[in-house]
Formats: C-alpha cells, sequence, structure tokens
C-alpha cells in the first residue's frame, strides 16, 4: 500500500534521509528503527506531507503522495500521530475524538464511530467533556490514537507513541496494535527508539542510521544475531 | 585581509586580474580611516561641504526643502538606531516630534534663552517622554508596541485641545525663526542651521553605534535570553534606545518649526508618524547614509504626488492621497520581499563595483554565519529584523584593519 | 444623575462598536497569531462602498449588506495576498504589513471620495427615547446598534461552540499541524477567520459612521479603542471582547464627560498600559496565555 522509493530529504545542509527506500503493507507492522536524530521523524514527516522531500517518490495505494498537502494526503486515509503525541490540550476529550471525524466519516455515522473509540478505550468516555489536558499520559496516547482511528485510515504512522510510558501501558499499547492491524486492513509505520517492544510486534523493521536504511529484514533476524543488536539497537 | 595572488577569481581572469594589482593601492588609499572618530568627522566635512555647495545654487524654497530634509534625516537616524540597532520600533514618533515642537515654542514665547539652549531643552524633554514610553515598551512584544506607539500618534495631539491656554489650541503658537548674519536670506541661514545639526547628530550616532551601549543594542536585538546572560541590563538598554530616539525626534520636532514659523498639531497627523516609519524603512533601517533617502522621499513624495495627479487629472485631494499611500505600499512591500531598502541596493551595487575594480580581496561583507537561519537559508531571516543587519556590516567593514 | 446616566448609555453604544472591533481583532489573532491593525480602515473602506451605493439609490439595507459582504472579501483577499506569504517570518513583518495597509487604505478612499467630513445615515432615528418623562442619551438606532452587536456576538460563539465547522476552526488556530495531519483544512479556515473578522469591522464602521464625521480616518480612533476592549477581554473569547468593549466604552464616555473629550485617546492609552502591565492576559485570561 505504501511505496518509498530513493526518498532524500535535506534541512538546508542537513542530510536527513538519504536514498530511503521501503514498503508497508495492508495488515502488518512495519517497524522503523534507530537512535536519535537517526532521521525517523522525519521519515514520517515527509510521508504526511509535513516535510518536502528533495529526491525520490513515496505513493500510498498507487498515488504519489510526496509533493501532496498534508491535509489532503490525510484524506486518502494515513494518518500520521506525530511525536510528542499531538492532543489538542484546549479542546475536550470529545471534541478531539470529533475532529478526527470529519474527513472520511459520514456526517450520520459520526457519533457512531466516536463511540466506537470509547468501547475500544473506556477510560476516555468517563472524561469525555474533560480539556484534554486533564489527562494522564497514558490517556493521552489512547486519545491520539483513538483519534487516528476516528479517521478510518488505512494507514497508520506511528512516532514513538511509547515514549514516557510505563511498560506495563506500553505492552498494552503494542497489543492494542497488533489486535488493530490484521488481515489485509489497517496497515502502520512505527517509529520507535524503544526496539524490543516495537520487535516484539512488528512484521518487518528497518534501521534508519544518519538516515540512511542499513538493515531491513523480519524481526527474528534481530533475536537471532546479537551482533546486529548490539551495533544498531544497544541491547 | 592582504591580496591573495592565488585567488580563484585572479586565476580565471588573469588580464582582468592585472589591472586590478595595479589598481589595488589606490584603491586601498581611497578607503576611509578606520577610526571612527576620525572616518565620522571626515564624512561630517564632506557633507558639510556638499550642502554648502548645494544650497548656495539654489532658491529661497529649495533651501527651506534641504532644511527639511535635515531635520527628517535627524528623526530618522533617531527611528533607524531604534529599529535597525535595537530591534524595537515605534508608529508614534509624530508624537516626540510635537512634544519638541512645542517644547521649543513654549520657551520662545515665554523665556528669552538662546536658540541652541531652546534646541537642546526641546531634545531633552522628548527624551524624557521618550523615557516614559520605552519602560513599558521595553517589556512590549511587536503588537502591543504598535498598538501602544499607535495610540501615543493619535492621542497625544488632542492634548493640545484639551490644554487650549496653554498649546494655543487648533492655531497653535507661533514661533521665531533665528535672525540671519549678514546679508544672508533667513532661509538659507536656518538650512544650514538644521544640515549642522543634522550632521552633528547622525555623527554622534554613528559614534553611539560604535561604542559600547551600540554594542549592547545588537546584542539584545539579536537574543534578549543571551544579552542578559552576557549581563547586559535588557530593559534599562531598550529604555535608553527609545530615550535616544525620541530625543532625534524632538529636536527635528523643534527645527521643524523654525521653518514653517507655527506649531499645531495639524502638522504631525498618525500619516506623519506612519511615514517616518515607512520612510525609515525605505532608506534601509539601520542604515545611517539610508536616512537621507527616506528623508527626501518624505519631503519630496508629496511634490511628486502633485504632480502625478495633475499628470493623471486627479483632483487636487488625490496628491495628498497618493503620497500617503506610496509609504503605505512601501511597508507593504519591504516586508513582503524584505529588502534593505534604497540604501541596501546602493550598498549591493556599490560592493559589485568595488570587487570588479579592487579584486575580490577587498569585498567588504564577509558573509557571517551567524545571520543563517537555523537551516542554513539567509532568505529565512526577513524584513526589518534582516535589514537590521546592515548596521552590522556597516560596523565590521569599519573595524577591519 | 441624568448626566451620569446619559453618559452610561452612551458609553455602552460605543462599548458595543469597540467590542464588535475586539471581536474581529480576536478573530484573526486566534487564528493566525497577527493583530490587524488595519481592521478599523476596511471596516471603513467598506462603508465608504456602501455610502457609494446609497447615494446612487441603492436601499439601506441592500447596502449595509454588500458593506458587510465586501468586509469578508476584502479580509480574504487580504489574507491570502498579503498575511499568508509571510508566515514563518518574524512576528514584526504582519503587524507593519497590516499598518502599511491601513495607510494604503485610508490613502486610497481618500483619494475616490476626498477628504470632507460627510453625513452617513441612520438605520433608525437618532433621537433619544423618552422614558418616563426623560428624554434619555439612547436612541432607537442605539437600541439597533447593541442589537446587531449582540447577535454578532451570540453568532459567533454559537458557531464555535456549536457547530463542526467552529470545531475545526479552533483546532486549527491552537494546533495547525494537528489539524492538517487531520484533514483539516487549515488554510482554508484561516481565511475564513479574515473574510469574518472583517466583515464584523465593516459591521462595526457601518454602525459608527452616523454618530461620528464620516471622513477616511474616522475609524482609526475606534480601532485603537477597539484594540484597547481586546486586551482588556483578554483577545481570545468572543465574550471578553464584549465585556472589554463594554468596560471600555463605559470608561472613555465617563472621562469624555467629566474630564473633556480631547482626553479620551490618553486615558484609553493609560488603560491600556496599565492593563498589559498588570494583568497581560486580560479580565480574563488565564496567566501564561499570552506572552505580551
Ligand atoms: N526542522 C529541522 N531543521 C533542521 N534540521 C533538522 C530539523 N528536524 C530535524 N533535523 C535534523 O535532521 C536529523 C534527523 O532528525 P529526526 O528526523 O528528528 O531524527 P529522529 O526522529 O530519528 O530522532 C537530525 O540530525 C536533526 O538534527
Ligand atoms: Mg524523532
Amino acid at each position: 500500500m505504501l511505496h518509498v522509493e530513493g526518498l532524500s530529504v535535506r534541512y538546508g545542509p542537513v542530510r536527513a534521509l538519504d536514498d530511503v527506500s521501503f514498503e508497508a503493507r495492508p495488515g502488518k507492522i512495519t517497524t522503523v528503527l534507530g537512535a536519535n536524530g537517526a532521521g525517523k521523524t522525519t521519515l514520517l514527516r515527509t510521508l504526511s506531507g509535513l516535510v518536502r522531500n528533495h529526491r525520490g517518490t513515496a505513493s500510498f495505494d498507487g498515488q504519489r503522495i510526496t509533493g501532496r498537502a498534508p491535509e489532503s494526503i490525510a484524506r486518502l486515509g494515513v494518518s500520521h500521530v506525530p511525536e510528542g503525541r499531538g492532543v489538542i490540550a484546549e479542546l475536550t476529550v470529545d471534541e478531539n475524538l470529533r475532529l478526527g471525524t470529519f474527513v472520511r466519516v459520514r456526517r450520520g455515522e459520526r457519533r457512531a464511530v466516536v463511540d466506537e473509540i470509547y468501547e475500544r478505550f473506556p477510560q476516555l468516555r468517563d472524561k469525555r467533556h474533560r480539556s484534554a489536558s486533564t489527562l494522564s499520559g497514558g490517556e493521552r496516547q489512547m486519545l491520539v490514537i483513538g483519534r487516528a482511528l476516528a479517521c478510518r485510515p488505512r494507514l497508520l504512522l506511528l512516532d514513538e507513541p511509547s515514549l514516557g510510558l510505563s511498560p506495563i501501558v506500553t505492552a498494552q499499547l503494542m497489543a492494542t496494535l497488533r489486535e488493530l492491524t490484521t488481515g489485509d486492513g489497517l496497515g502502520a509505520v512505527l517509529v520507535e527508539q524503544n526496539a524490543r517492544s516495537a520487535l516484539s510486534v512488528a512484521d518487518w523493521a528497518i534501521v534508519l542510521n544518519l538516515g540512511r536504511v542499513v538493515v531491513a529484514d523480519r524481526p527474528a533476524r534481530f533475536a537471532a544475531d546479537a551482533d546486529l543488536r548490539r551495533h544498531y539497537l544497544g541491547f | 585581509m592582504t591580496a591573495s595572488p592565488t585567488r580563484p577569481g585572479a586565476e580565471a581572469a588573469p588580464s582582468g586580474a592585472r589591472k586590478r594589482v595595479a589598481l589595488r593601492p589606490l584603491a586601498r588609499r581611497l578607503r576611509l580611516p578606520s577610526q571612527p572618530l576620525v572616518r565620522h568627522s571626515i564624512l561630517f566635512v564632506l557633507g558639510a561641504g556638499l550642502f554648502y555647495v548645494l544650497t548656495v545654487n539654489v532658491g529661497a524654497y529649495s533651501d527651506y526643502q534641504i532644511g527639511e530634509i535635515a531635520v527628517y534625516a535627524i528623526v530618522l537616524g533617531g527611528l533607524s538606531v531604534l529599529t535597525g540597532l535595537n530591534g524595537q520600533f515605534s508608529l508614534g514618533h509624530g508624537a516626540f516630534m510635537i512634544i519638541g515642537a512645542y517644547t521649543l515654542a513654549l520657551l520662545q514665547l515665554h523665556t528669552h534663552v538662546g536658540l541652541v539652549e531652546e534646541l537642546v531643552i526641546a531634545a531633552v524633554i522628548a527624551a524624557a517622554a521618550g523615557a516614559v514610553v520605552g519602560v513599558p515598551a521595553a517589556r512590549l512584544s511587536p503588537p502591543y508596541l504598535a498598538g501602544v506607539t499607535l495610540m501615543l500618534a493619535l492621542g497625544l495631539p488632542q492634548l493640545s485641545a484639551q490644554y487650549g491656554s496653554v498649546f494655543g489650541g487648533e492655531q497653535g503658537l507661533t514661533t521665531t525663526p533665528p535672525p540671519a548674519p549678514g546679508t544672508l536670506s533667513p532661509e538659507r541661514w536656518l538650512a544650514w542651521i538644521q544640515l549642522f545639526c543634522a550632521l552633528v547628530v547622525l555623527v554622534l550616532l554613528a559614534n553611539l553605534v560604535r561604542s559600547r551601549f551600540g554594542r549592547a543594542f545588537r546584542a539584545v536585538r539579536d537574543d534578549e535570553v543571551a544579552a542578559a546572560v552576557s549581563g547586559i541590563h535588557v530593559a534599562r538598554t531598550k529604555v535608553l534606545a527609545f530615550t535616544v530616539s525620541a530625543g532625534c525626534a524632538g529636536l527635528g520636532g523643534a527645527l521643524l518649526v523654525l521653518s514653517t514659523g507655527v506649531v499645531n498639531v495639524g502638522e504631525f497627523p498618525l500619516s506623519l508618524s506612519i511615514g517616518l516609519l515607512a520612510a525609515m524603512v525605505f532608506g534601509g533601517a539601520g542604515s545611517l547614509v539610508g536616512v537621507w533617502w527616506g528623508a527626501v522621499a518624505l519631503v519630496y513624495m508629496p511634490t511628486w504626488s502633485t504632480s502625478l495627479s495633475q499628470h493623471l487629472s486627479l483632483g487636487t485631494s488625490a496628491a495628498a492621497y497618493l503620497s500617503d499611500s506610496f509609504f503605505g505600499v512601501v511597508l507593504i512591500i519591504a516586508m513582503l520581499v524584505s529588502p534593505a531598502g534604497v540604501q541596501g541596493g546602493i550598498r549591493r551595487i556599490g560592493q559589485h563595483l568595488w570587487r570588479t575594480v579592487a579584486g575580490p580581496a577587498f569585498e567588504p561583507v564577509p558573509n557571517d554565519p551567524s545571520l543563517a537561519a537555523p537551516d542554513g537559508t539567509p532568505s529565512e531571516v526577513a524584513g526589518v529584523e534582516a535589514a537590521t543587519v546592515r548596521m552590522d556590516q556597516e560596523t565590521k567593514e569599519r573595524s577591519r584593519p | 444623575m441624568a448626566l451620569f446616566v446619559d453618559i452610561l448609555l452612551s458609553g455602552v453604544a460605543q462599548g458595543m462598536v469597540f467590542a464588535a472591533i475586539a471581536l474581529g481583532l480576536g478573530l484573526v489573532s486566534r487564528a493566525t497569531g497577527i493583530v490587524n491593525f488595519a481592521q478599523g480602515a476596511m471596516g471603513m473602506f467598506t462603508t465608504f462602498i456602501a455610502f457609494s451605493l446609497l447615494s446612487r439609490g441603492v436601499g439601506y439595507w441592500p447596502a449595509f449588506v454588500a458593506a458587510l459582504a465586501a468586509g469578508a472579501v476584502l479580509g480574504a483577499a487580504v489574507e491570502r495576498t498579503l498575511i499568508r506569504p509571510l508566515q514563518g517570518k518574524p512576528a514584526l513583518n504582519p503587524v507593519i504589513v497590516t499598518i502599511g495597509l491601513l495607510v494604503v487604505l485610508e490613502g486610497v478612499a481618500g483619494s475616490i471620495w476626498g477628504n470632507v467630513a460627510r453625513g452617513f445615515p441612520a438605520a433608525f432615528s437618532q433621537r433619544g427615547l423618552v422614558i418616563g418623562r426623560t428624554r434619555v442619551a439612547f436612541s432607537h438606532f442605539d437600541v439597533f446598534l447593541v442589537c446587531a452587536v449582540v447577535v454578532l456576538v451570540v453568532a459567533i460563539v454559537a458557531l464555535f461552540r456549536w457547530t463542526a465547522l467552529g470545531l475545526r476552526m479552533r483546532a486549527a488556530a491552537f494546533s495547525p499541524e494537528v489539524s492538517r495531519l487531520l484533514g483539516v483544512r487549515v488554510g482554508r479556515l484561516f481565511t475564513l477567520a479574515w473574510a469574518l473578522a472583517c466583515a464584523a469591522g465593516s459591521l462595526a464602521g457601518l454602525l459608527v459612521a452616523p454618530l461620528s464625521s464620516f471622513s477616511p480616518y474616522y475609524m482609526d480612533l475606534y480601532l485603537v479603542y477597539g484594540f484597547t476592549a481586546a486586551v482588556l477581554g483578554g483577545l481570545l473569547s468572543p465574550v471578553g471582547a464584549l465585556v472589554g468593549g463594554l468596560v471600555t466604552g463605559i470608561a472613555i464616555a465617563l472621562v469624555g464627560g467629566y474630564v473633556g473629550p480631547d482626553l479620551q485617546p490618553i486615558a484609553a492609552l493609560a488603560m491600556l498600559l496599565l492593563v498589559l502591565m498588570v494583568r497581560p492576559q486580560g479580565l480574563f485570561g488565564t496567566a501564561g496565555v499570552r506572552r505580551v
């Protein structure tokens, strides 16, 4: 569903991405690993249109998305949950969720979609009329993932969702993610620094180093190859 | 900075290089000395000579206009230091001109002090008012600073109506120009006084730019937090800049009403305050040479727009509006394309010519990496804040051995 | 006592106009973080358009609506052509652009319509109402004025609070990037905010034109009073704008009635400085909302 071909991005003289190619499939989780500054965030921001690439292409379901505006990429069904979560703190929980439904859900079905999210995350229902700024870290993560799901996406782009969460909440999150991506439905690109938990759920993993793809393989390979782990993932 | 024969430019064009080598010592001798005081004094004398020649060759009305240009050069010099050097701005400098103008008129009406004392007191009172406004202004971000100074420009003139017995109400007060010595016409004498003041003020400002205070102004403009960390009292520095700037405006106002013979607030509408800002941007924020371009534009724009509107056979009233609109358009364009004003353009052409004559070794403005935006594109530094770079570059040039 | 009541009433009427301007300033400021100093001049310009229509024999209400529409169009055009290209530039640049626009609009209006104070008709009688046996300084027109602004404020509040469009506008203002990732067309909403704000400015222009000497500069003072009201009300909420407008209007009227009308602008300046120094977030804002 997502084809990335020779993608390069520069910030002035800094090369943030250099000739990156990979693919994400429906129903599969592709995890993007790498140290701080490797270019993971840049990759997601380029895919969702927030950053302009300077070489290469990305296409989603056969449509070219590089060069498009973020709002039009979102309308195709790509939901990007940004780094640092992107809760709109000035709105209530319910308003945050409703905001997700405006572009890909028909007017009459919006309420039902939001209710579905509440079914999945009952804690959010209890706080639906509270300001989103009052939520805990884990609840915020639920909210942004719920909001991304309310977009009825085909592809999720998640930027370090486990950041700042306890190991238990992280494990729950990964389990939820696995549950959402099955069959030929929702696909996900999962950017993580927490390689261990990401690898536990991913179907495919790529490692970025200084903007280049240095490893692209099955997660099992990382389990087997201690050198590889130590070299690129630090454990 | 010695010229190196292995410069790539010299290799690429051998014949040009030979010419350059021959011209280099000459070019170097033509450069002004770098000692600020000496340099500024030389500029002062050159300027004075130029204006002397100008005024003896023109009629009384042109004398009046040249004097007016000098007056606006003073006001714009102060504004240019405030914006170009310190990063603040003001939409209310007309108000400080009013303060200087009325101070002079009141002194002439009630006391017998001499002209020098009158002018100094006018500047000091306006500077004091500037300090009062500068204290809150130092804490305000651009939109609020704009609002506050806008209100000053609108509100202060109305005081003359409120206290009509002191300020003469709508008619205002009259002023007497200083008597001219010998056979000199009063207009020419006054124009000389105004020009002399302008040159003195600009030399003083140029020295201020180079002084400890000038460095503090720039440091605050570039990064308030960093300036504070390095021991600069940020608020005090900003208030000082505002004070100096308002003092210049006050002196300008006082000198201006010597020419007009009357002081009334009708002479200082809001459009003047905004026109001052635009003229400063037009000349190039932070350039003390550019203020002359701005001043010329302020003085001649009404005349030009009158002839333009006659040419286009618009109504007579259209003329005044055309010149106001011109300054509005200047502001908008300057912000959208962020050039460094007329003086910036001239400087760039000059640099180009200089390079072709004197060779790349004399390239006056080194690329300053600190000016570049975080992502390396200097174009991100925009508008007035980019134009403010000018004065730094002038300074750097001069300080080179 | 009668004087005091009259002053109070005229303060309320003026204050409603300040509120309409403050509302427009707040809409733009909230969406694009800019204070639009050309807002008064834009209102002036569209009111002159209504004036032209009226003098060609068009009825009052069609001209009124045309001016509001012209305000919306002008606002949208300004946002697209002058403000959007400045995105990402220092905060000073858009401020100066709106100041430049203010001068240009006044200049253009002056060269088209001339700088003579004219009369602009009022929709209703401007003679004071008779209550009991006294005639108070509050006319049918003032009633209309107050109602028009209240309707405007209620409409804006309702738009933001209860409609999907309003929710999107709030989201776009608070967090443009996240909104774009959710498919919200943020650029269009900013244009819409400018259009609404300038329509509100046009309404203010139409409402005060009969009360003042109608020339290209008649909105200058209203703009700065509206700015004071906006800062007082905290620049963010429509209700804050309403209260800020009323407080400013009454304060200005008291200064005008008891001290002197020529001191009104300086008094407003003093009030503005006091608020900026003591409570920069406005009367209702919470601390830390805004850096002055
Ligand atoms: N807006 C930006 N401007 C300039 N350089 C940036 C910007 N964003 C990121 N970078 C640089 O690009 C590289 C990749 O950053 P990023 O994508 O955030 O990495 P990661 O998410 O893997 O930590 C880093 O060297 C970073 O400094
Ligand atoms: Mg990152």
